[in-house]
């Protein structure tokens, strides 16, 4: 049997791979980058860069398309067949003159506010109570392509990184604040050792509030009563080793009380979620991880779920949906937001 | 944590990323502490990193199974990391998260490298 690429990686990644490599962004519409960032005026030079990565920005479309799969496969058509079906489907309307990826877009400004880019303007928001001055790259922005780097794709990752280095270099950054686990990994441990000479400061959105608020001693307080769990994304525990800033906010937040699952699920230990590059290749896997992380967070008898990280976010969000429990899931920038004046 | 990544730059030595994976495979003294730690345990090793590596020994040393099962099983890994710090801490510090990631690129490598040679 012959072995060509289309045997051994599972399609979406490929898809992922098209889109980062031709689009520059993983779920491949252009027209909609940097759209959350249109009113808030934000400068392109700061002292610190915000980078904003795809996650929060195309969540929405990731929702819809991951949704579109699963119930094409409840159908009866597997994951590979469902999307390449869909690229198919834009090739075709492409040949006539209709191109998906306007389409998609145009149904989704429809409602321009969703769920995940407000966790975006909330994260500026905070930043700028804090006092932090940052800039954002708006259209210039490029994407960090670690999809590519865990789906086996080193070379391509290797020069979209090489690309980025001079891009970022040409545009005279030198402080990087990443929102998303995986981008600021990718940024941080993966590309000093791929690209030479890289020396840009990479920090991750939660050391820099907690240094902060550490700084200013400030103390926000809730209205409300609230008892949150906190779920540790993969990337940002085991990858960034940042488990202890999160945990230094919400226990600094008066009103808000922390219970935590046991010894073995939690920090440098949590139990994956299932969200991010899973989903991409088996979802009803997927599926089930989620339900069995949502069950372990649901046993601390907590209102609230927080995570930092757009994956776990959606996936949590479908668990707890799917287990019908009455608990909001929440990022740690939309309360942080509420609790900052 | 780093094991001497010998993948800097471009790694266009198919033989040498497969001597690496193996020889590294070998430091595994099969405690089996990552199994059902594995949060995509569902009762079969191969759904854990421990299963995982060993498929990945027994194809590029031994040449068994084929090469579609291997990818299905390496694929099915969340790369999560979680199998690496318990690995790190309690056991030999193999690093199997990292030797997963390294034999799905070995794969892409030598699968991109057939489809140049036959088109």
């Amino acid at each position: 049997m012959k072995n060509t690429v289309k045997n051994i990686v599972p399609v979406g990644h490929i898809y992922i791979r098209g889109n980062v490599l031709k689009k520059g962004n993983i779920i491949g519409v252009e027209e909609e980058k940097a759209a959350w960032a249109k009113d808030l005026d934000l400068p392109r030079q700061g002292e610190y860069t915000f980078f904003a990565g795809c996650g929060y920005q195309f969540m929405k479309y990731a929702e819809g398309m991951t949704r579109a799969a699963r119930t094409m496969q409840k159908v009866g058509i597997g994951m590979d067949k469902s999307i390449s079906m869909n690229i198919h489907m834009s090739k075709v309307l492409g040949k006539v003159g209709i191109d998906l990826g306007t389409v998609t877009a145009k149904v989704s400004t429809a409602g321009k506010k969703d769920a995940y880019t407000t966790i975006l303007t909330s994260a500026v928001s905070v930043l700028r109570k804090l006092g932090v001055d940052i800039g954002y790259l708006h259209q210039d922005e490029p994407c960090c392509g670690s999809p590519l780097y865990y789906a086996g794709f080193l070379d391509d990752y290797i020069e979209n990184a090489q690309k980025n280095y001079e891009l970022l270099k040409s545009l005279n950054i030198q402080k990087v604040i990443g929102l998303i686990p995986a981008c600021t990994s990718s940024l941080r441990n993966l590309y000093p050792q791929y690209v030479e000479g890289f020396d840009l400061e990479v920090y991750q959105f939660s050391e820099v509030v907690a240094q902060e608020l550490n700084k200013k001693k400030i103390k926000p307080k809730l209205r409300e009563k609230l008892i949150v769990t906190y779920h540790d994304p993969c990337q940002l525990s085991r990858y960034l080793n940042v488990t202890k800033e999160p945990r230094e906010i919400l226990n600094n937040i008066d009103g808000l009380e922390l219970r935590e699952p046991g010894l073995e699920q939690r920090g440098q230990w949590s139990t994956c979620c299932g969200g991010g590059g899973l989903e991409a290749g088996s979802p009803e896997l997927c599926e089930r991880l989620g339900r069995r992380r949502a069950e372990e967070l649901l046993a601390t008898g907590a209102n609230v779920i927080v995570s930092h990280c757009p994956a776990c976010i959606m996936q949590l969000k479908n668990s707890v949906k799917r287990l019908k429990a009455d608990v909001a899931v929440m990022d740690l920038v939309e309360i942080l937001d509420k609790v900052l004046e | 944590m780093n094991w001497g990544d010998s993948s800097k730059g471009m790694c266009d030595d198919i033989e040498k990323m497969e001597r690496d994976i193996i020889d590294r495979i070998q430091v595994c003294n099969g405690c089996r502490m990552c199994v059902a730690m594995c949060p995509t345990f569902e009762g079969w090793y191969t759904q854990s990193a421990y299963g995982r590596l060993l498929a990945v020994n027994l194809h590029f040393k031994y040449g068994l199974g084929s090469v579609e099962e291997l990818s299905r099983f390496l694929f099915e890994c969340a790369t999560c990391r979680r199998c690496q710090e318990r690995c790190r801490v309690l056991s030999r510090n193999v690093g199997p998260a990292d030797i997963i990631l390294k034999a799905r690129r070995l794969l892409v490598k030598k699968s991109q490298a057939k489809d140049t040679k036959g088109s």
